[in-house]
């Protein structure tokens, strides 16, 4: 019984301008999965994710969202950025910012209304922060900010979520409650991309991974791609090892 | 050519010298303006100015020194305003910039208004009038360039650093705010002493143009530097060579003329193989376009 | 104390003066936020000077009812120019208006410089002339007023969400090349609107300082907006009651379009100096 497919990659290649950044990814990502992109630094994470949302072009090959092209498929999906790049004196509280994600189904020239301001309160109280709702977004701190931000992703109630590295700077008890709302949306249908650093968080929560450096190393079910030989030739040969309980550990 | 001709008029060859001077020194100026996105404040500085010159010729100052007290006043507010927390309290630098451009503008304005005619000077002083440069306005021309020339580098790789990352150069002990506050105070006696040769609006064409120009070309800030000063100097004479062929405001030629430069590199810059003139020229340079934004 | 603030505007010449000034006030307010917001002060700027060279050849080229069509011409035409710098990302854009800007101004100069009556004229366009407003001056400024307000209320979140974070607005489909032309040309119609009464360099004052008084005092949107629109119209009337006041009470011309600036200057120094005080008392 499988799901239907939401993201389909087919021999996708993409460039900045002529260099090429990343080449031949190769998979399907199905409705109600998480997949995990991972890679050392450089390796094409956050271009993949641009490629995604038609924000860099894909050379050759293609990449299918939602049965469409990706820029056209923009307004189903959402996306939490990699890193924070917004003004921090903006005038604009925590529940505007939240209600930013309705923006779209509300559409032009609508003032959003009663079922939008429920669906974004629910949303920030989902990350935890509706205590918050009524702070200026920059008073917040780092990590609160994220998830803020993935709080405007879930009210956007998206048909797909890519999420560039959402965990940096966020505490051990968030993360979890962020990963919990993260899978329900999964549950609800959603298809999840995310970005992450942390091979282990990938490994115990994600249904597949793709392994990235400048080129597809593997896609796949969690234990197919992260085994010790793929790990060492994506990461240039580092001493990534599985430890006793078949947990990924880097041995110095 | 008008200008050759013209040569033995003692007039000319002033203004020629003085917009070589001029050149060199906003060249090298408006290197940090542009990797610093000084734009805007260089702008208000020129038009902040404007009270200062307007309150001198009321009391019968030079207006070289009544524009630039008031330009080190202007300095100060600015600074005192932004300060280090002031974008906290919704006060950022590029709402207080306006402010102090606007505030500066209106009062040199209502100065004015309340004399009658003396606004032949001031027009002067609005757009520039190079080829009425006195030997005196030669000299204090030259002391401020070789000056802010000889302090900027000696500071070299502090206002390097500064541009880069002024965090870091906090966070390595340098006295952060004075270092701003002396480039600032070395952009405002470039700011003055270009104002005979283009005015007080047209101030910042000659700062900004001929480094912007440069960092098309160049991604370091050595050659930076010297293409920009290059680019000042041949600005400064080609309009000036204009304005005496065809009779046209001084000012108003040499800030056409580094117009004609940046727009010319940007359009070449902008076709395929301005890429690889880039990498034949600077072959040596570290990897990447200088003007790469993510 | 009333009647100076009310007997000046019984004149017609006022009356049309105190109009056009209360209108600006409100436009400028409002658009003003959204300049301040997006940081577009320098572009707001640039455009500003750009209009110029369209005021001289409107000038030129059929007196005093050239001006505004000549200055509409290069506004538009400055607007889409900067939009699509913008969009092209290439360059240091702040660098770029700064030569755009001087560029412009320049043509200006040099067409004029090739007048007799250059200084004159000259002084005319940049401090503009609210005292000898006409009723087409009137009708061209309410125009723009209602057009700024639909535009306001009909694309304001998307707006907002422009200025606010571009990156997400781009990946949720937006065009932002589109939404950036939009308040581009919205900025050029109030330079355009606002030339002939505070002339071309004082509409940045009335659009920026406002707002930024606005934003010391709140850090609600909504708050901010309603502050601006009252600021930017209160300042008008009382900066064109002073100026009248000095000339025909004290005998001291101070230029109207300057007083309104100052004036608003000075309550953005009133309420800095206030809040400074405050911090201080407190600590
Ligand atoms: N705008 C750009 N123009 C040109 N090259 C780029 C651009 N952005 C990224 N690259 C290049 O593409 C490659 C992949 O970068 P990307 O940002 O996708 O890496 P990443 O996997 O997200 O790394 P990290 O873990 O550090 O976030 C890098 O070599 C980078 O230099
Ligand atoms: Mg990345």
């Amino acid at each position: 019984m499988s799901r239907p497919a939401a993201i389909v990659f087919d021999q996708a290649s993409i460039a900045y301008g002529r260099v090429p950044a990343l080449e031949q990814v190769h998979g399907t990502v199905r409705r109600g999965e998480i997949v995990a992109l991972v890679g050392p630094n450089g390796a094409g994470k956050s271009t993949l994710i641009k490629a995604l949302l038609g924000l860099v072009p894909v050379a050759s090959g293609s990449i299918t969202v939602l049965g469409q092209a990706p820029a056209q498929a923009r307004r189903l999906v959402a996306y939490v950025p990699q890193a924070d790049t917004l003004d921090p004196d903006f005038p604009i509280s925590v529940a505007q910012v939240v209600l930013m994600g309705r923006y779209r189904r509300i559409g032009w020239l609508r003032p959003p209304g009663r079922a939008d301001r429920d669906a974004a309160a629910e949303a920030l109280a989902a990350v935890g922060l509706a205590h918050r709702a009524a702070d200026r977004f920059g008073t917040l701190s780092g990590g609160q900010r994220q998830r803020v931000l993935l709080a405007r992703a879930i009210a956007a109630q998206p048909e797909a979520l890519l999420l560039d590295e959402p965990f940096n700077g966020v505490d051990a008890v968030s993360q979890e409650a962020l990963l919990d709302t993260i899978k329900t949306l999964a549950a609800g249908g959603a298809a999840v991309v995310v970005s992450t650093h942390d091979l282990g968080l990938a490994q115990l929560t994600c249904d597949g991974i793709c392994l990235l450096n400048r080129h597809q190393f593997g896609f796949g079910p969690p234990a197919d791609v992260l085994t010790p030989d793929l790990l060492r030739a994506a990461y240039g040969g580092a001493a990534l090892e599985l430890g006793d309980r078949g947990l990924i550990v880097a041995r110095s | 050519m008008i200008l050759l001709t013209s040569l033995g008029d003692g007039y000319v060859r002033r203004a020629l010298l003085e917009v070589v001077i001029v050149g060199v020194l906003c060249g090298a100026v408006g290197v940090h303006v542009v990797l610093r996105r000084l734009s805007f404040l260089t702008t208000a500085l020129t038009h902040a100015t404007f009270p200062g010159v307007v309150i001198a010729t009321l009391l019968g100052l030079g207006l070289v020194l009544g524009a630039g007290v008031f330009g080190v006043l202007l300095v100060a507010v600015v600074a005192a305003l932004t300060g280090p927390r002031g974008a906290e309290h919704g006060r950022e630098t590029t709402s207080v910039t306006a402010v102090v451009l606007s505030g500066g503008f209106a009062l040199g304005m209502a100065l004015m208004s309340t004399q009658e005619g003396f606004s032949r000077d001031l027009t002067a002083f609005l757009v520039g009038s190079v080829l009425t440069v006195q030997p005196s306005d030669l000299v204090v021309s030259a002391v401020t360039a070789a000056v802010v020339l000889g302090m900027l580098a000696a500071l070299r790789k502090e206002l390097h650093l500064a541009a880069f990352d002024p965090d870091a150069l906090a966070a390595a002990g340098y006295p952060a705010r004075r270092l701003d506050l002396v480039l600032l105070l070395a952009l405002e006696a470039t700011v003055v002493t270009s104002l005979p040769a283009v005015g007080t609006i047209m101030a910042v064409a000659l700062i900004v143009g001929p480094a912007a120009t440069a960092r098309l070309w160049c991604s370091r800030t050595s050659t930076m530097t010297a293409v920009a000063i290059g680019v000042g100097v041949a600005s400064g004479v080609i309009g000036l060579a204009v304005s005496e062929q065809w009779n046209v405001a001084a000012g108003g030629a040499i800030v056409l003329s580094v117009a004609a430069f940046f727009m010319t590199s940007l359009v070449l810059r902008s076709l395929p193989w301005g890429e690889l003139a880039v990498a034949v020229v600077g072959r040596r340079k570290s990897a990447g376009r200088p003007t790469y934004s993510g | 104390m009333i009647d100076i603030l009310v007997t000046p505007f019984d004149r017609p010449y006022m009356t049309r003066a105190l109009v056009e000034a209360l209108l600006l006030g409100a436009l400028c307010g409002a658009v003003g936020v959204y300049v301040l917001l997006r940081r577009l002060a320098f572009l707001t700027d640039a455009v500003t000077h750009t209009v110029f060279p369209g005021v001289v050849v409107g000038f030129l080229v059929s007196g005093r009812s050239g001006i505004v069509p000549g200055a509409l011409v290069c506004a538009v035409a400055a607007a889409a120019l900067f939009t699509a710098i913008a969009a092209t990302r290439r360059v240091n854009e702040d660098a770029t208006l700064a030569v755009l800007l001087t560029a412009f101004f320049a043509v200006g100069v040099i067409l004029i410089s090739r007048q007799h009556s250059y200084t004159a004229d000259l002084t005319a366009f940049l401090f503009g002339h609210v005292l000898t407003i006409d009723t087409t001056d009137i009708v061209v400024t309410a125009a723009v007023t209602v057009l700024a307000g639909l535009v306001l209320l009909g694309l304001g979140k998307e707006l907002l969400l422009r200025a606010f974070d571009p990156e997400w607005a781009r990946a949720t489909g937006y065009r932002i090349t589109a939404l950036d032309l939009v308040s581009n040309m919205l900025i050029a119609l109030v330079v355009v609107a606002s030339v002939q009464a505070v002339g071309t360099v004082l509409v940045i004052a009335m659009l920026v300082v406002p707002a930024a008084a606005a934003r010391l005092l709140s850090e609600r949107l909504g708050v901010i907006v309603a502050v601006a629109v009252l600021v930017g119209m209160v300042g008008a009337w009382l900066g064109l009651a002073t100026s009248y006041e000095a000339s025909v009470g004290h005998d001291l011309r101070l230029a109207a379009g300057a007083t309104i600036v100052l004036v608003l200057v000075a309550f953005y120094a009133l309420v800095t100096l206030g809040q400074a005080t405050r911090r201080l008392v407190r600590r």
